[in-house]
Protein backbone atom coordinates (compact mmCIF):
# COMPACT_ATOMS: atom_id res chain seq x y z
CA UNK A 1 0.00 0.00 0.00
CA UNK A 2 3.01 2.35 0.42
CA UNK A 3 3.72 2.69 -3.15
CA UNK A 4 0.38 3.89 -3.57
CA UNK A 5 0.75 6.66 -1.28
CA UNK A 6 4.11 6.91 -3.38
CA UNK A 7 2.40 7.29 -6.41
CA UNK A 8 -0.13 9.65 -5.40
CA UNK A 9 2.66 11.71 -3.94
CA UNK A 10 4.86 11.90 -6.49
CA UNK A 11 1.89 12.75 -9.07
CA UNK A 12 0.80 15.82 -6.52
CA UNK A 13 4.60 17.25 -6.58
CA UNK A 14 4.37 16.63 -10.51
CA UNK A 15 1.33 18.92 -10.76
CA UNK A 16 2.04 21.42 -8.21
CA UNK A 17 5.75 22.08 -9.59
CA UNK A 18 4.85 22.31 -13.43
CA UNK A 19 1.19 24.81 -12.66
CA UNK A 20 1.32 27.82 -14.05
CA UNK A 21 0.62 29.63 -10.62
CA UNK A 22 0.68 33.46 -11.99
CA UNK A 23 -2.22 32.34 -13.91
CA UNK A 24 -4.31 30.23 -11.19
CA UNK A 25 -3.61 33.20 -8.92
CA UNK A 26 -5.43 35.58 -11.47
CA UNK A 27 -8.73 33.03 -11.86
CA UNK A 28 -12.17 33.87 -10.34
CA UNK A 29 -12.62 32.16 -7.25
CA UNK A 30 -14.61 29.35 -8.13
CA UNK A 31 -11.98 28.33 -10.86
CA UNK A 32 -8.95 28.58 -8.67
CA UNK A 33 -10.69 26.44 -5.97
CA UNK A 34 -11.49 24.07 -8.49
CA UNK A 35 -7.69 23.76 -10.22
CA UNK A 36 -6.32 23.88 -6.52
CA UNK A 37 -8.48 20.97 -5.91
CA UNK A 38 -7.40 19.27 -9.18
CA UNK A 39 -3.41 19.99 -8.46
CA UNK A 40 -3.88 18.21 -4.94
CA UNK A 41 -5.98 15.09 -5.62
CA UNK A 42 -5.64 14.74 -9.09
CA UNK A 43 -9.71 14.16 -9.94
CA UNK A 44 -10.68 15.77 -12.73
CA UNK A 45 -14.34 14.49 -12.27
CA UNK A 46 -14.83 16.48 -8.81
CA UNK A 47 -12.84 19.64 -10.12
CA UNK A 48 -15.05 19.83 -12.58
CA UNK A 49 -18.01 20.31 -10.77
CA UNK A 50 -16.24 22.09 -8.35
CA UNK A 51 -16.08 24.31 -11.45
CA UNK A 52 -19.36 24.06 -12.71
CA UNK A 53 -18.15 22.89 -16.03
CA UNK A 54 -18.08 19.63 -18.04
CA UNK A 55 -14.94 17.78 -17.37
CA UNK A 56 -14.11 18.42 -21.28
CA UNK A 57 -14.54 22.15 -20.29
CA UNK A 58 -12.05 21.92 -17.25
CA UNK A 59 -9.61 20.37 -18.70
CA UNK A 60 -9.34 23.06 -21.60
CA UNK A 61 -8.57 24.89 -18.04
CA UNK A 62 -5.82 22.25 -16.92
CA UNK A 63 -4.24 22.94 -20.21
CA UNK A 64 -3.89 26.84 -19.81
CA UNK A 65 -2.91 26.37 -15.87
CA UNK A 66 -0.19 24.11 -17.37
CA UNK A 67 -1.15 21.76 -14.77
CA UNK A 68 0.07 18.12 -15.98
CA UNK A 69 -1.95 15.18 -15.56
CA UNK A 70 -0.56 12.14 -13.83
CA UNK A 71 -1.69 8.71 -13.15
CA UNK B 1 -6.48 -8.75 -22.19
CA UNK B 2 -9.78 -8.38 -23.05
CA UNK B 3 -10.86 -8.05 -26.64
CA UNK B 4 -13.75 -5.17 -25.16
CA UNK B 5 -12.64 -2.55 -22.72
CA UNK B 6 -14.90 0.64 -21.43
CA UNK B 7 -13.27 4.04 -21.14
CA UNK B 8 -14.01 6.90 -18.64
CA UNK B 9 -14.32 10.45 -19.70
CA UNK B 10 -10.30 10.73 -17.74
CA UNK B 11 -9.09 8.77 -20.51
CA UNK B 12 -10.97 9.66 -23.48
CA UNK B 13 -10.52 13.26 -22.94
CA UNK B 14 -6.65 12.97 -22.14
CA UNK B 15 -6.10 10.86 -24.66
CA UNK B 16 -8.47 12.53 -27.53
CA UNK B 17 -5.32 15.06 -28.12
CA UNK B 18 -2.80 12.29 -28.92
CA UNK B 19 -1.82 12.48 -32.52
CA UNK B 20 -1.86 8.73 -32.64
CA UNK B 21 -5.17 7.85 -30.34
CA UNK B 22 -6.52 5.52 -32.52
CA UNK B 23 -3.89 2.68 -31.70
CA UNK B 24 -6.58 2.07 -29.24
CA UNK B 25 -8.82 0.55 -32.17
CA UNK B 26 -6.46 -1.86 -32.71
CA UNK B 27 -5.59 -3.04 -29.67
CA UNK B 28 -9.29 -3.58 -29.00
CA UNK B 29 -12.19 -4.91 -30.78
CA UNK B 30 -14.69 -2.41 -29.50
CA UNK B 31 -14.33 0.70 -26.63
CA UNK B 32 -17.78 1.03 -24.83
CA UNK B 33 -18.59 4.84 -23.65
CA UNK B 34 -20.88 4.91 -21.12
CA UNK B 35 -23.63 7.51 -21.75
CA UNK B 36 -22.35 8.92 -17.98
CA UNK B 37 -19.08 9.59 -19.48
CA UNK B 38 -20.17 10.84 -23.12
CA UNK B 39 -22.28 13.66 -21.04
CA UNK B 40 -18.63 15.00 -19.95
CA UNK B 41 -17.22 14.81 -23.54
CA UNK B 42 -18.41 18.14 -24.71
CA UNK B 43 -15.42 19.79 -26.49
CA UNK B 44 -13.27 18.87 -29.65
CA UNK B 45 -11.11 17.04 -30.31
CA UNK B 46 -12.44 14.29 -27.22
CA UNK B 47 -16.06 14.56 -29.08
CA UNK B 48 -14.85 14.72 -32.72
CA UNK B 49 -12.70 11.59 -31.90
CA UNK B 50 -15.61 9.66 -30.13
CA UNK B 51 -18.34 10.66 -32.86
CA UNK B 52 -15.94 9.24 -35.48
CA UNK B 53 -14.92 5.92 -33.62
CA UNK B 54 -19.00 5.61 -32.67
CA UNK B 55 -19.72 6.28 -36.14
CA UNK B 56 -17.45 3.58 -37.85
CA UNK B 57 -18.08 0.90 -34.98
CA UNK B 58 -14.61 0.99 -33.08
CA UNK B 59 -16.56 2.53 -30.22
CA UNK B 60 -19.99 1.61 -29.32
CA UNK B 61 -22.31 3.15 -26.28
CA UNK B 62 -22.82 1.92 -23.31
CA UNK B 63 -26.41 2.57 -21.43
CA UNK B 64 -26.39 2.21 -17.61
CA UNK B 65 -28.58 -0.63 -16.47
CA UNK B 66 -29.82 -0.37 -13.01
CA UNK B 67 -27.71 -3.44 -12.01
CA UNK B 68 -24.57 -1.72 -13.06
CA UNK B 69 -25.20 1.64 -11.52
CA UNK B 70 -26.08 0.02 -8.12
CA UNK B 71 -22.96 -1.89 -8.21
CA UNK B 72 -20.85 0.84 -9.08
CA UNK B 73 -23.12 2.92 -6.15
CA UNK B 74 -21.86 -0.14 -4.00
CA UNK B 75 -18.14 0.07 -5.37
CA UNK B 76 -17.84 4.47 -4.53
CA UNK B 77 -19.26 3.29 -1.02
CA UNK B 78 -16.66 0.88 -0.55
CA UNK B 79 -13.79 3.11 -1.74
CA UNK B 80 -14.87 5.28 1.02
CA UNK B 81 -14.39 3.36 3.58
CA UNK B 82 -10.87 2.77 2.55
CA UNK B 83 -7.64 5.49 3.09
CA UNK B 84 -7.23 5.98 -0.34
CA UNK B 85 -8.26 8.20 -2.81
CA UNK B 86 -12.25 7.83 -3.45
CA UNK B 87 -13.73 6.79 -6.97
CA UNK B 88 -16.66 8.98 -8.43
CA UNK B 89 -19.60 7.74 -10.31
CA UNK B 90 -18.44 7.68 -13.81
CA UNK B 91 -15.28 5.20 -13.30
CA UNK B 92 -17.28 3.46 -10.74
CA UNK B 93 -19.58 2.16 -13.78
CA UNK B 94 -16.77 1.76 -15.89
CA UNK B 95 -15.06 -0.41 -13.12
CA UNK B 96 -18.77 -2.46 -12.57
CA UNK B 97 -19.04 -2.74 -16.17
CA UNK B 98 -15.57 -4.10 -16.14
CA UNK B 99 -16.57 -6.82 -13.43
CA UNK B 100 -19.92 -7.57 -14.83
CA UNK B 101 -18.43 -8.25 -18.45
CA UNK B 102 -14.79 -8.33 -18.42
CA UNK B 103 -13.98 -5.36 -20.17
CA UNK B 104 -10.98 -3.53 -19.57
CA UNK B 105 -11.36 -0.78 -18.31
CA UNK B 106 -9.03 2.49 -19.44
CA UNK B 107 -9.13 5.19 -16.87
CA UNK B 108 -6.62 7.82 -15.78
CA UNK B 109 -8.36 8.09 -12.44
CA UNK B 110 -5.86 7.44 -9.65
CA UNK B 111 -8.50 5.65 -7.57
CA UNK B 112 -9.80 3.71 -10.56
CA UNK B 113 -6.19 3.04 -11.43
CA UNK B 114 -5.48 1.42 -8.02
CA UNK B 115 -8.83 -0.21 -6.86
CA UNK B 116 -8.26 -3.55 -8.21
CA UNK B 117 -5.58 -3.52 -5.79
CA UNK B 118 -6.97 -1.36 -2.92
CA UNK B 119 -10.99 -2.90 -3.24
CA UNK B 120 -9.82 -6.50 -4.26
CA UNK B 121 -11.76 -6.29 -7.32
CA UNK B 122 -10.77 -8.80 -10.01
CA UNK B 123 -10.40 -6.07 -12.86
CA UNK B 124 -8.07 -4.93 -15.10
CA UNK B 125 -7.29 -1.60 -15.83
CA UNK B 126 -5.05 0.38 -17.89
CA UNK B 127 -3.96 4.15 -18.43
CA UNK B 128 -2.60 5.61 -21.40
CA UNK B 129 1.12 3.72 -19.97
CA UNK B 130 -0.35 0.61 -20.57
CA UNK B 131 -1.63 1.12 -23.60
CA UNK B 132 1.25 2.01 -25.43
CA UNK B 133 3.45 -0.66 -23.67
CA UNK B 134 0.99 -2.95 -25.32
CA UNK B 135 0.99 -1.18 -28.58
CA UNK B 136 4.74 -1.79 -28.62
CA UNK B 137 4.83 -5.42 -27.81
CA UNK B 138 2.28 -5.58 -31.04
CA UNK B 139 5.02 -4.02 -33.23
CA UNK B 140 3.03 -1.54 -33.52
CA UNK B 141 4.97 1.49 -32.02
CA UNK B 142 8.69 1.09 -32.79
CA UNK B 143 10.05 3.38 -30.32
CA UNK B 144 8.57 3.38 -26.77
CA UNK B 145 10.37 5.91 -24.95
CA UNK B 146 9.41 8.61 -28.12
CA UNK B 147 6.21 7.25 -28.12
CA UNK B 148 5.42 8.02 -24.39
CA UNK B 149 7.46 11.46 -24.75
CA UNK B 150 5.07 12.03 -27.76
CA UNK B 151 2.27 11.43 -25.41
CA UNK B 152 3.41 13.65 -22.47
CA UNK B 153 3.74 16.69 -24.63
CA UNK B 154 0.58 16.41 -27.17
CA UNK B 155 -1.68 15.46 -23.79
CA UNK B 156 0.00 18.11 -21.38
CA UNK B 157 0.46 14.79 -19.29
CA UNK B 158 3.51 13.29 -17.34
CA UNK B 159 4.46 9.47 -16.52
CA UNK B 160 5.78 8.81 -13.23
CA UNK B 161 8.95 7.79 -12.32
CA UNK B 162 8.07 4.31 -11.73
CA UNK B 163 6.27 4.02 -15.10
CA UNK B 164 9.67 5.52 -16.70
CA UNK B 165 11.92 2.66 -14.40
CA UNK B 166 9.94 0.05 -15.73
CA UNK B 167 10.46 1.61 -19.61
CA UNK B 168 14.24 1.39 -18.62
CA UNK B 169 14.51 -1.91 -17.45
CA UNK B 170 12.64 -3.48 -21.29
CA UNK B 171 15.05 -1.11 -23.50
CA UNK B 172 17.64 0.75 -21.68
CA UNK B 173 17.64 4.47 -20.92
CA UNK B 174 17.83 7.17 -23.57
Amino acid sequence: MEDILEAFREARELRRRHADWDFIKRLPPKLKAALLYYIETGDIYVASRIAGMSVAEFNELRIKARVPSVT
Amino acid sequence: MSPEAIADSSFLIDGSRYSRRDLLTRLFDVVHVPESVLREIQLPPAVDWVAERLADGSFALFTETPDIETKARELMALSRSKPLKAIDYPEAVCLAAGLRFGYTVLSENGGAFFAPRVLNLGVVVWRAFEVLVEAWRRGLVQDITEELRRYEQEALHLFRRRDWEYIWSLVGRR
